[in-house]
């Protein structure tokens, strides 16, 4: 059965600062938290498949909104909640699959009516996107406290009725 | 945003070109109703990877050279293995290169339907992008993003994962998927094909403007098949020569406007690499199902018209669903993951057919492996010369348009060749002035 609560670490590992979701699944899939999937994703075109089915997705993500790095961005994008706006998410995610980045998934997902009802994005304000670089010390400073609002997100979830305990991080094919 | 020049003429910024890969601009200049000038400005910085190659191992290529694209990361790991095995004086057993073949299919399988789906298909049916045209086609962006994780699986389950592979090494790969694991796979390749075979019918509806380029075609041509992995360089001109050559028939050049080397083959005019020029050369290589899709979708043996390039698109993912269930169902169990190569000193020499066309790989090494000098020739650097060229051949047909319209239709144009402008050294902005 799938679990009704998800964590989706979006992210290239070896990207810099662009690992910070990945490293954030990793730390709450830790803490194993009962029935939260835990999901380390590269590809925007592919959250669809993973949140469709769940009442509650949580998106950590790298993101540039001009903040100071390691600022923390929480946005409600939910098929509650209006549209996303065309910002921060959008331009990260120009670096990405031709150009189809977080946003676009969010949107695509709403027009196709598969959003889940509470779908939650957590940004960190990134730097440096190099390949085969470590995160940057302010998003290393940071990810206590991105930890902490995820697993409080996930945690004052409504809990699952019938779902089997999950945990662990796992890689799924797009 | 547009705003007037001080000789009366006109420059229109309509901001970003959406739906292309990387950062640069399209300027078209128009003077007295004529189009004087059409540049493709590449800005983006150069990443300089054929220079921080120097002096790294020559095992090393396969991985840094990935890193390029996330779209076509296949594509550079495959061109720098075939040139370094080649300077070590290495060929892999035929079951690596099939391994190899398959991998390659899916990120053929995500490059195309994404391509076709999520970025061309909204300029035919009048939208400015998926997101809008899913509100009311919802089923057939269901159906692109089906298609794209069928390719996604396949590239996860023999790559290890869905980008930027991690299973490919020198000489093969690091484990070779088992039967039972690829059999897994096979419903999902099996609906692909029901949905290549649909795509190719939906596309071929299109509306297309008439437009026949007269460009030479480049692409590979393998000795069996239709070409992915390997093969010799043919051309339309009747030209053929081995890869080894590759550098003396194409010369890379500057121009002021584009941080991309442009290319020219025997110091002629624009060619063409890609899935325009890979199907002309290479129809007799096509699956029967596939040539049939073709035919119903009302392609002839050739095809000049870069708009129709969608259907060229659809049609090779027929033909590519159709090569990935033949690999997997003649694969056994058993063959070792890969071959040593061992250093040498020496030059070699590799290409693969990148989902938007040929990708040239050159390193020269040193006794203990260490390269001295590597060459990488991306397919959108070859292209841009075309490209400008047919937008040229386009704007002085479209002249009368509003500067919003012909920006929307150079867009449209552009897009035909799905550019890659990363790999080629990120994102138009297009400029028109006109004066």
């Amino acid at each position: 059965m799938t679990p009704s609560r998800i964590v989706i670490g979006l992210g290239s590992p070896d990207r810099g600062d662009d690992a910070v979701g990945p490293e954030v699944a990793r730390r709450v899939a830790a803490l194993h938290l009962p029935g939260v999937m835990l999901v380390e994703h590269e590809d925007p075109t592919g959250l669809i498949d993973l949140w469709d089915t769940v009442d509650l997705a949580v998106v950590v993500d790298a993101v540039r909104s001009g903040s100071a790095a390691g600022s923390l961005l929480v946005v409600e994008a939910g098929a509650d909640a209006g549209p996303l706006a065309d910002q921060a998410w959008a331009r990260t995610g120009r670096g990405g699959t031709h150009a189809f980045g977080l946003a676009a998934a969010v949107e695509l997902a709403r027009a196709l009516n598969r959003l889940p009802r509470r779908l939650v994005l957590v940004g960190v304000e990134a730097t440096a996107f190099e390949h085969g670089t470590a995160l940057g010390a302010p998003v290393v400073a940071a990810l206590d406290a991105v930890v902490a609002t995820v697993v409080g997100l996930v945690g004052t979830a409504t809990p699952p009725t019938a779902s089997p305990q999950v945990e662990g991080v796992c890689r799924v094919p797009g | 945003m547009s705003h007037k020049l001080t000789d009366g003429g006109q420059v229109l910024h309509v901001g970003t070109l959406a739906r292309v890969e990387g950062e640069g601009a399209m300027h078209i200049e128009i003077k007295d109703g004529r189009v004087k000038q059409v540049q493709l400005r590449i800005f983006e910085p150069p990443r300089f990877y054929e220079a921080f190659l120097r002096g790294r191992a020559w095992t090393e290529p396969p991985d840094i050279t990935a890193r390029i694209c996330g779209i076509c990361p296949v594509a550079y790991q495959f061109s720098s293995c075939l040139a370094i095995e080649d300077a070590c004086g290495v060929v892999v057993p035929d079951a690596i290169r099939t391994m190899r073949r398959l991998l390659y299919c899916g990120e053929w399988i995500e490059s195309h339907a994404l391509h076709i789906y999520l970025l061309h298909a909204p300029d035919f049916l009048g939208y400015p992008g998926a997101i809008e045209m899913a509100k009311d086609f919802g089923p057939v962006v269901e159906r692109g993003l089906r298609l794209k994780k069928v390719g996604n699986q396949l590239m996860t389950l023999v790559g290890g994962r869905s980008v930027h592979p991690v299973n490919v090494r020198l000489g093969g790969f690091y484990r070779m998927p088992t039967v039972a694991e690829l059999h897994g796979l096979r419903p999902a390749l099996e609906r692909g094909l029901e949905d290549a075979l649909e795509t190719v019918r939906l596309v071929s509806t299109f509306d297309f403007p008439d437009m026949e380029q007269p460009w030479t075609y480049l692409s590979l041509r393998p000795e069996h098949g239709y070409p992915i992995e390997s093969g010799d360089v043919v051309t339309s001109d009747g030209t053929a020569f081995d890869v080894r050559d590759f550098t003396a028939h194409i010369k890379e050049f500057h121009v002021p406007h584009s941080n991309a080397l442009h290319a020219s083959l025997d110091g002629g005019g624009p060619y063409v690499v890609g899935p325009l020029a890979r199907y002309t050369l290479n129809h007799d290589r096509l699956s029967p199902l596939a040539r049939e899709a073709a035919r119903e979708g009302g392609l002839d043996v050739t095809c000049r018209n870069p708009f129709k390039s969608i259907i060229v698109r659809a049609v090779e993912l027929v033909e590519i669903f159709v090569e990935a269930i033949r690999i997997i169902d003649a694969w056994q169990d058993g063959v070792a993951p890969s071959v040593p190569v061992p250093a040498r000193a020496g030059e070699g020499f590799g290409a693969t057919e990148a989902p938007r066309g040929v990708l040239f790989h050159r390193y020269r090494l040193d006794a203990d492996g260490t390269i001295l000098d590597a060459q990488i020739v991306p397919p959108t650097s070859q292209n841009q010369p075309s490209i400008e060229a047919d937008l040229r051949t386009l704007v002085e047909q479209w002249i009368e348009l509003s500067d919003h319209d012909l920006s929307h239709r150079c867009e449209h144009a552009i897009r035909n060749y799905d550019p890659c402008i990363s790999c080629a050294t990120h994102f138009l902005d297009l400029t028109v002035e006109r004066s």
